[in-house]
Order: C-alpha cells, then sequence, then structure tokens
C-alpha cells in the first residue's frame, strides 16, 4: 500500500479536482476553487505526512526521477510535462476573459419615508390599502385591478403572474415573479405601492434604476387604480401582503 | 380496338386515382380525449385565465385583446390554425391541448402547462369549444388526423431537396428569396378576420406558432394554417418525403439565438471593411440583443415588430465600427407613401462611464442627470446624431466623425456605423479594455413605428478587446524556465547525494 501513496494522493487531487469542476452546476468560480483546491491539497500534505513510512512512499516516485533511477523517456516526460504545466497554468490564469462586470444590485431597497404621488405627499408609515376596508366589495375591486393588469402589466409580469410575460426575457433585471414567496408575499402593500407609483426611476442608486423597465405608473394609473392592481397581483397569485399586526392578511381570498 | 384501350384507361385511371389521393397523406383515426368535459370547472378555470385575451364570449375581445399582436383567437368561428386535420376542418382534442401547453410562440399565448394540470388544461380545451357559434365541433367533429410519423435524418442532401422544392413551389413569393417573409406577394395580406398579417420569418423558428420540431413544420404545411393564407401542401406536394425535404431545409434556415451582455469588438489591423457584406465581418463574433416594446414612456407601444436586433464590432488604431442587422419584410426608406421610414438608433452613455460613479444613465433615452448620445441611421440612408438627457430633452448634434453605410437585401437591413475612437468634444470616446453601456432601438415604418413607439433592448455593454499583454505570453514561459532549473538543480543535488550504485 505505502508504494503506491504517490499515485493514491495524485489521484485522489486529481479526482476533487475533476469532480468540483465538472459537477458543480453553475460552475464556482474560479477563487472558490482554488480556496478549495488549496485546502485539498493541504489536507492531503498532511494526512501523507503524518506517518514517516507513508511520507517516505509518497517521496520515493519523485526521488526515483530525480535521481534517475526510472527509464530514460519516464524521466524526459516528467522534467519536460512539469515545466509545461506551470507555464500552460500560468498562461490560462493570465489571461482576461473579458465577462461583464458584476453590477451588485439592492433587491428590496430600503423604501423612503414618504414620496409624492400626482403632485401629493404620502407618508409610507401609515400607507394601507384604503380598497381592503370594504371586503364586500373586495371580489369587484379584484375583477377591476384584474383588467388594470392585463391592459398594463402582464407584458412583463406575465399571464399567470410568474414575471415571465412576452417582454420578461429582454429586461434586467427580470420583472418580478409575484408566485414567489421571495417577492410580494414578504413585502407589505404599502412598499409594493411605492414600488409601482415610482417604478424604476424612483429606486435608490443602490438598487441601480437605470435598468429598471418598470415604468412610473402613476404616470398613468389613478391612485385607486394603482390600489386595485395590487389587490390583483396578491388575490391572482394566491399570496398575502405582509403586514405588521396579526389577523388582517386573511381579508384577502384566492 | 383503341377505343377499348382508351375506355380501359379511363376506368384504370378513375379507379386509380382515388387509391392515389387515399395513399398521398396517410390518416390515422382521432385517439380518444381522455379527461371528460365538467362544465363549472372550465367555466370557472377560462374565467380565471382565458378571459383578459380571449373575451367573456370567447370572441377575442378581452381586456388586453387591443394591445397584444397578434390578436387573441376568436372561437366563435372554430377556426384553429395549428391542426392535425385536414385543411377545413376542425382540430382535434389533442391539437388544442398541445396549443393551450405549450402556448404559441411569437405570440403572447404563454404555455400554460407551467400553471396548469393535465386535468384543468382538459377542461379548458372542452370549455372553449362551447363557443363555437357554428356548431361545427358538434356537427362535424375530427374523425382523421394525418399521420406525421417519424422524421427522417437531417443531411445535406435532404436539405438541397428542400430547397428546390422551396424554388419550384414558389414558397418564396410570400416568405421570401431567403425566408425572411419578405416575398413579393408579401404585401397587404389579410387574414379571414380581415386583420393584416405578414407572411412568417423563416428564419425566426422561435415564432413559428406550431412549433419547430421538424414535425410541427411538416404538419403546417401537411394542413395548412387555417384563417390565414398559408395554404395545405397536401395536394400539391402529396410524397411525405418531399415534406420531410421541404421542413428540413425550412427548419435549416433558422440559427439558435446568441445573447450576451457583452459585444466584444476585436482589434482590426489595417482598415476596417466599408461595406456591409464584406466577408470580413462573417469572421467577428456576434451577438443577439432581444427587443421589447417600449411600453415605459407615452406613447406606450405594446406591439413592436421586431423582437431581435443582431451586433458585431471592429476596431483599429483609428476607429471604431458597429454593424447592426435586422430582418423586416417591408422596405421603409420614404418612397412608400405615408409609411414612416424604418430607422435604428444606437444609445451610449454621453459621459465617461469611469467618471459616473457606478451610476449609469437611465436605459431609456437617459435622464436629465446623465444623458445619452444617439446615433440614427434610417431607410433613406440618412444619418442623425442627438443628445438626450431624457424624452423630453433631445437636441440634434452635428455628426461629427460618425458615418454609417446601410442597404437592405433580401428582407434584411444591414448598417455600419464608424466613429473615430476618441469621439467630439464633450462626448465619451471608445478605449480598449473598457465597457460601455450600449442599447439598441428599432423602428418598422410599415408597422407604423416612428418616435417612441418602438422596439428597445436594455443596457449592454461594447467592449474593444485590448491587445493581450506582453506579461500574458512571458510570465508562463518565465514560470515553466524557472520550474526547469529547480528541476535540474534538484536532479543534480540527488544524483551527488544518492549516487547510482544504490
Amino acid at each position: 500500500m505505502v508504494r503506491w501513496t504517490f499515485a493514491l494522493a495524485l489521484g485522489l487531487w486529481l479526482a476533487v479536482f475533476a469532480t468540483l469542476r465538472l459537477f458543480i452546476i453553475p460552475p464556482a468560480p474560479v477563487s472558490v476553487l482554488t480556496i478549495y483546491m488549496t485546502l485539498v491539497t493541504v489536507a492531503i500534505l498532511l494526512f501523507v505526512m503524518a506517518n514517516e513510512a507513508r511520507w517516505q512512499g509518497f517521496l520515493a516516485p519523485p526521488r526515483a526521477v530525480f535521481a534517475g533511477r526510472v527509464s530514460r523517456p519516464v524521466q524526459v516526460t516528467v522534467l519536460a510535462g512539469l515545466p509545461i504545466l506551470v507555464g500552460f497554468v500560468a498562461h490560462l490564469r493570465l489571461t482576461p476573459t473579458w465577462d461583464a462586470p458584476f453590477e451588485p444590485r439592492v433587491v428590496h431597497p430600503q423604501p423612503p419615508s414618504s414620496f409624492t404621488i400626482q403632485g401629493r405627499r404620502i407618508e409610507l408609515a401609515a400607507l394601507t390599502n384604503p380598497l381592503r376596508s370594504d371586503p364586500a366589495a373586495l371580489d369587484q375591486r379584484i375583477a377591476e385591478g384584474k383588467t388594470i393588469y392585463y391592459r398594463n402589466c402582464f407584458f412583463c409580469h406575465g399571464d399567470a403572474l410568474a414575471g415571465d410575460g412576452p417582454f420578461a426575457q429582454v429586461f434586467r433585471p427580470l420583472p418580478a415573479n409575484f408566485r414567489d414567496v421571495g417577492t410580494i408575499s414578504m413585502l407589505q402593500e404599502s412598499f409594493v405601492f411605492w414600488r409601482v407609483a415610482t417604478g424604476g426611476p424612483g429606486l435608490p442608486k443602490g438598487a441601480t434604476p437605470w435598468h429598471s423597465a418598470m415604468p412610473v405608473w402613476q404616470q398613468f394609473l389613478a391612485e385607486e387604480e394603482i390600489w386595485k392592481a395590487i389587490l390583483f397581483i396578491y388575490a391572482g397569485s394566491g399570496s398575502t401582503p405582509r403586514t405588521w399586526e396579526e389577523g388582517t392578511a386573511d381579508v384577502n381570498r384566492h | 380496338m383503341s377505343t377499348v384501350i382508351e375506355r380501359l384507361l379511363m376506368v384504370a385511371t378513375l379507379v386509380a386515382f382515388p387509391v392515389a389521393v387515399a395513399a398521398e397523406v396517410s390518416m390515422e383515426p382521432v385517439p380518444p380525449t381522455p379527461v371528460a368535459a365538467k362544465p363549472e370547472a372550465g367555466q370557472k378555470l377560462y374565467r380565471t385565465h382565458c378571459i383578459q385575451c380571449h373575451g367573456p364570449s370567447g370572441a377575442g375581445d378581452g381586456p388586453a385583446a387591443d394591445r397584444v399582436y397578434p390578436r387573441p383567437r376568436d372561437f366563435t368561428l372554430a377556426l384553429f390554425k395549428i391542426r392535425s386535420t385536414p385543411s377545413g376542418q376542425v382540430p382535434t382534442d389533442h391539437d388544442l391541448f398541445r396549443v393551450i401547453s405549450e402556448g404559441l410562440p411569437g405570440t403572447t399565448m404563454p404555455a400554460w402547462k407551467k400553471v396548469l394540470s393535465e386535468e384543468e388544461r382538459w377542461q379548458l380545451v372542452h370549455h372553449i369549444k362551447t363557443f363555437d357559434t357554428m356548431g361545427v365541433f358538434a356537427d362535424e367533429p375530427a374523425k382523421e388526423r394525418i399521420v406525421i410519423g417519424q422524421p427522417p435524418q437531417v443531411t445535406a442532401e435532404l436539405v438541397e431537396k428542400g430547397r428546390g422544392i422551396y424554388e419550384a413551389k414558389k414558397c418564396w413569393q410570400c416568405h421570401g428569396r431567403m425566408g425572411r417573409g419578405d416575398g413579393p406577394s408579401a404585401e397587404g395580406m389579410k387574414d379571414d378576420w380581415g386583420h393584416p398579417i405578414r407572411p412568417v420569418n423563416l428564419t425566426k423558428s422561435w415564432r413559428f406558432r406550431g412549433g419547430d420540431r421538424l414535425e410541427d413544420i411538416f404538419r403546417t404545411f401537411t394542413t395548412g394554417l387555417t384563417g390565414t393564407p398559408m395554404p395545405s401542401f397536401a395536394d400539391t406536394l402529396p410524397e411525405a418525403a418531399d415534406r420531410w425535404a421541404l421542413a428540413a431545409f425550412v427548419k435549416s434556415l433558422s440559427r439558435p439565438q446568441r445573447t450576451s451582455q457583452v459585444l466584444r469588438a476585436q482589434r482590426h489591423v489595417g482598415e476596417i471593411p466599408d461595406q456591409p457584406d464584406d466577408p470580413l465581418w462573417e469572421q467577428v463574433e456576434f451577438v443577439d440583443f432581444p427587443l421589447a416594446g417600449q411600453i415605459i414612456l407615452e406613447p406606450r407601444w405594446f406591439t413592436p415588430a421586431h423582437d431581435v436586433i443582431t451586433a458585431r464590432a471592429f476596431y483599429n488604431d483609428r476607429e471604431t465600427a458597429l454593424l447592426v442587422e435586422w430582418d423586416d419584410g417591408s422596405h421603409d426608406d420614404g418612397g412608400n407613401g405615408p409609411s414612416p421610414l424604418d430607422r435604428v438608433t444606437v444609445q451610449f452613455p454621453l459621459e465617461d462611464p469611469a467618471a459616473l460613479d457606478g451610476e449609469k444613465p437611465y436605459f431609456v433615452l437617459g435622464d436629465p442627470k446623465h444623458g445619452v448620445e444617439l446615433w440614427e441611421w434610417s431607410g433613406d440612408g440618412r444619418l442623425e446624431r442627438r443628445h438626450a438627457h431624457g424624452a423630453e430633452r433631445m437636441e440634434p448634434v452635428a455628426v461629427g466623425s460618425l458615418r454609417a453605410q446601410g442597404r437592405y437585401r433580401d428582407g434584411q437591413y444591414r448598417v455600419i456605423f464608424r466613429r473615430s475612437l476618441t469621439g467630439e468634444k464633450g462626448e465619451a470616446g471608445f478605449a480598449p479594455g473598457r465597457f460601455t453601456p450600449m442599447a439598441f432601438h428599432l423602428r418598422d415604418g410599415r408597422h407604423g413605428e416612428e418616435g417612441l413607439k418602438m422596439a428597445l433592448s436594455a443596457w449592454s455593454d461594447l467592449l474593444l478587446i485590448p491587445e493581450t499583454p506582453w506579461t500574458v505570453h512571458i510570465v508562463p514561459v518565465l514560470l515553466a524556465l524557472l520550474t526547469l532549473a529547480g528541476e535540474l538543480w534538484l536532479v543534480r543535488r540527488m544524483r551527488r547525494s544518492a549516487p547510482l550504485s544504490v
């Protein structure tokens, strides 16, 4: 067994490398791969060095090569191959790939305390959906919201409210998927209202307002129409707005 | 004697002819519908998922109908495009199920299999048949459908044979010589409802309504597309082998889309080709940039004609050249009376990206804080340059060092923009190694597109690939030599300490 230490160590190292490189999807960044492989190298070396016999067994093949105790072709292959490998890896690492620069983006930015809609100042903290106060009329309001949604929003946010409308693939960031628990169901209606009313240009700098294709809906829709559309995106996607008070969320129906 | 032979021949023909017809397109019985109708469930599903486009009575007049193109199907006349049944017949339940499940590419009809169960989709099949005011589904249900069978192996010979059929059967009269929907008969077509309709661009297989598998293309010209000028070719192309060859040829006209965030411009030694058809352009990497309707600023435009623009770029010591190409079945160069001109616009930030501190101008025509530069080429060959700080603040500026050279051929525009690397006073230059944001606008005059009625892209990046620094070549060689030196040192040392006598 000790005789094969070097081959086993090298084989293990290559196996780990191949696994990390080929079977992680999407591929891990080179920096992460480097950290993993450094750890793997250290771990293998520590294991090999922990036992004197194993260590000698590990050193034997390289020693044999350098001391000339192997056939000439093997010696030449190793002595020539190693520098070529080093040069090749260095070349790969040094050649620039020219991928798009990474642009960090805040997905749910901190909303302002107040904002202006159609010339009126609105405090966000105290804002609730006024249409929820009349449960008897709720179904009718949701139906009206549905009409507004399909005349304005579905082009990006999709027929099934899954953020996959006919134009969705063109825009970065992708339009929000309302069926995803990470979107409207973790947001208060006041936040959603702010995002709809002020659109992409209303975002703070950290949320890359220049990329967002979300229109400034207060230019197209009245305040009440925005609230109706919000009722519909919750009802239509089977989600409920986040609230701070218990028991107010279940006025919403599927 | 001769009359006997004539008569015999006539009888033989009469007998043989129907046999031949029956043998042309083989038919099979329609498989049974696996799920029985539950009218209430069907109606509820329809009202939840379909009514927005197809309307309460199935007439294709829901609230979204006038903002989508092509218009939603009117179910009341029982005319359906995608069928496995002979021309003039209603589709099978399986045909309807397939369309509901897979959607109609190139339209706003989505693939409902993503959200609805099979049971729910079958209920919708039953429900949309209830809108049939003509009673066709009840009186003349589909009994037989065409046998599609296994598609053949696609070979170069098969594609060539298909090309011959495309020529001989005059497919090009509507679909154009290169298949871009620009044939001489393409203009002025209407569907059965009187709405304008254009022949499909065969180079955009991702927009084929019935799908773009070989079997789908085969089915489309075997059965035709009801309600449109696309006829069934079952009679004119009776041999299935011919239809497979044509399908293979049609399929070969499209290439997969290649999208990327970055358009890489290679450095070119010498003069950059002047002509859009210079073969040198074919050697450069191209990127397809998807386009959407401009639905952000008033007037909003929900039904753009274009869905993609392709770009390539080059640069040399003095200038950058950008080649853009896009398909347009109608050539609007100012000679078509009231039609606006076809136009392409390329948009860059006005300021040096490095000076923007991580910000960019708003992707639609910039904003008051950060302006954009627009290069605009029109179908009549005119080139304009503008600066914009939002749609309200646009001013024309001198063309300066910007040049453009464009042409229209076989349903496709190709336009080269060239400009000095440094740019004019007050605007950003291009520098190797720098990512310059870039966006596109396209307008199809025949489709009524002008001003903000246009298709647009998001920001992407133009990158002039810098010359590879010499260190990339030298450092690996040095490292290799260093390794070799280390090895030789080890060899010498080991041979001295452990002589070969072991």
